[in-house]
């Protein structure tokens, strides 16, 4: 490495006209630091080849074009929604989803950038809004490319095995859809702000998939049926209640409910993120 | 400027930075020093806003960095060299920060020029070795241009060349008309450097004083002498406060007397010179003296002035 070079070719204090640091210049940093990481681009082919690819595999399972290995059980049709078949990805999606989103949250706290980055935005919480926006911006296009592919090209080949199928027109499925893309863009969101909040991708990971996604599901199954009441307010079940048409008589919460609520509990995360990240010596 | 006013910073029940105060004035180099865990990075934290003080305040350019509408554009620092993300190259790393301010390419191609890592600018900074990642870190803080630059062990992991280099760098931003704050636990990396000297040990200022004042005040000022009349000199010196030390019979060293005066004498008495030097204390040697306890310093400082 040469270490001749010198400052004498820039003049003193003249060379850069630096503008008003504001939330637009914030935001185009942190979308120049996630697109320079090559992960951002692997973790949105992997998203969109999960929604996609799974999807398509359960259609064609269940319309008998592939059979299981090992003669086992064919699933049954008839106790899934055709909706439900094609968004089999989806739901595994929303793993890989929370997961990055913790990544982008806590990343560069196990680094160390973050003091860097505070150097450059010492107010701090437009780094949280602009890490938030460009999360949805790589993310969302992703997600809803995703699902509104596999949906045509799901029904597609339910259809030409003979299976029942939905129409986009048909009550409740583009809400569905849309749903089921905001949820999982949604529980994204929640990663980033754990991931911000407790400054590790592995806790925040562990929180958003264990206790958003697992935890709900294992309450409901162990704990007796009088805390349904209570459950159907976690985040996943309030989800449940926009992404899909079963109401379980009445253990979701309505769809418009269940969406505020689910949005609700995105808020929190972020409100909480926000105020430990104002606060907290960095 | 960097205003520090009465600044305490505790983290539970230690002290990291008990009370201190101090201003850093642009066109010289500020060195700041003290041994690991004397208080230099908290202090450097604080005045960044990265962490909050118990009490007191520091300001940049007479407000809290916090508020400067351009932060990077005001004050560059770099507190650790590895505090980069890995994964992204050293020119995405500088345009991500630089566009905070709405700069880009070519600035950062200037930087980085600047710094001598032009040729690595698209290598992944995660790999870049400690000297690699040390340019890095003041390419970083001299993206805006900043009236103040403040860095924290920017020697640290330099080669000698790199050594050179920074000390160079320093001078010519402080020649600029910048205000140049730099910490070191080591005084040998500061004494050719430094205008200015901040001494802080236990999260205390020891010290707040230009680097001829920090000689001075160091109580080792010797002379040496090599005489052939070596032995006829030190009768004609030997005097009340005066310490003469003699290894070699044609060389003595002699405290508590200048230089001027031993020339005079000498020259009064016709004895024959080969050498007459002033010896000022090796800073390293006045920098621990001062940093080994803060009573015992406060104490010599004392009776350093009475024999003025």
């Amino acid at each position: 490495m040469t270490t001749s070079e010198t400052l004498s070719a820039s003049s003193p204090l003249s060379t850069v006209n630096g503008k008003t640091t504001n939330l637009a210049r914030v935001v185009r940093s942190e979308w120049i630091k996630i697109r320079s990481l090559r992960s951002t681009w692997i973790f949105a082919l992997c998203i969109l080849l999960i929604i996609v690819g799974f999807g398509v595999l359960s259609a064609m399972v269940v319309s008998g074009d592939i059979t299981p290995q090992g003669g086992g059980q064919r699933p049954d049709a008839a106790t899934r929604s055709p909706l439900g078949i094609v968004l089999t990805g989806a739901n595994l999606a929303v793993l890989i989803v929370a997961v990055m989103g913790s990544i982008v949250g806590a990343r560069e706290f196990g680094t160390g950038m973050i003091r860097t980055t505070f150097s450059a935005v010492p107010k701090r919480l437009p780094v949280l809004w602009s890490k938030l926006a460009v999360f949805i911006a790589v993310v969302l296009p992703v997600v809803v490319m995703g699902v509104v592919a596999v949906f045509f090209l799901g029904m597609g080949i339910l259809d030409a095995g003979g299976y029942e199928t939905v129409a986009w027109g048909d009550e409740n499925v583009a809400r569905n859809i849309l749903g089921t893309a905001y949820y999982i863009v949604g529980l994204g969101m929640m990663g980033v702000a754990l991931g911000v909040l407790l400054r590790s991708t592995a806790a925040a990971i562990g929180i958003v998939i264990g206790a958003v996604l697992i935890l709900p599901a294992l309450a409901s199954a162990l704990l007796p049926d009088s805390w349904d009441a209570l459950l159907k307010y976690l985040p996943s079940n309030a989800g449940n209640a926009f992404t899909s048409n079963s109401q379980l008589g009445g253990i979701l919460l309505s769809p418009g409910f269940g969406l505020a609520m689910f949005t609700g509990w995105i808020v929190l995360a972020i409100a909480a993120a926000a105020v430990v990240l104002n606060r907290r010596d960095a | 400027m960097i205003e520090v006013v009465d600044l305490t910073k505790r983290f539970g029940d230690v002290t990291a930075v008990d009370g201190i105060s101090f201003t850093v004035r642009p066109g010289v180099v500020t060195g700041f020093l003290g041994p690991n865990g004397a208080g230099k990075s908290t202090t450097m934290r604080a005045i960044l806003g990265l962490d909050k003080p118990t009490s007191g305040t520091a300001t940049v350019n007479g407000r809290a960095f916090r508020d400067a509408p351009a932060p990077l554009t005001v004050m560059g620092a770099m507190l650790e060299a590895k505090a980069v993300d890995k994964g992204r190259s050293a020119r995405s790393h500088l345009l991500g920060l630089a566009a905070t301010i709405g700069v880009g390419r070519t600035r950062v191609d200037e930087v980085l020029n600047m710094v001598g890592l032009s040729d690595v600018a698209k290598k992944n900074a995660g790999g870049f070795s400690l000297g690699m990642s040390q340019r890095l870190g003041i390419a970083t803080a001299l993206l805006g241009d900043p009236e103040v630059v403040m860095l924290d062990e920017p020697v640290n992991g330099l080669d000698p060349d790199g050594i050179m280099w920074i000390r160079g760098l320093l001078k010519e931003l402080a020649a600029q008309g910048r205000v140049v704050f730099a910490s070191s636990h080591l005084m040998s990396e500061m004494e050719l450097t430094a205008d200015q000297l901040i001494v802080i040990g236990r999260g205390r200022i020891l010290a707040d004083t230009t680097m001829e004042g920090f000689i001075a005040m160091s109580s080792q000022h010797r002379v040496v002498v090599v005489s052939p009349d070596a032995t006829a000199l030190r009768e004609a010196l030997v005097g009340p406060g005066v310490t003469i030390t003699s290894l070699q019979p044609s060389r003595l060293e002699l405290e508590g007397v200048d230089s001027r005066q031993v020339g005079e004498t000498a020259a009064r008495l016709g004895f024959v010179l080969h050498q007459l030097t002033d010896v000022a204390p090796s800073l390293e040697e006045a920098f621990m003296e001062l940093t080994e306890d803060s009573v015992t310093f406060r104490a010599s400082m004392t009776h350093e002035g009475n024999a003025a």
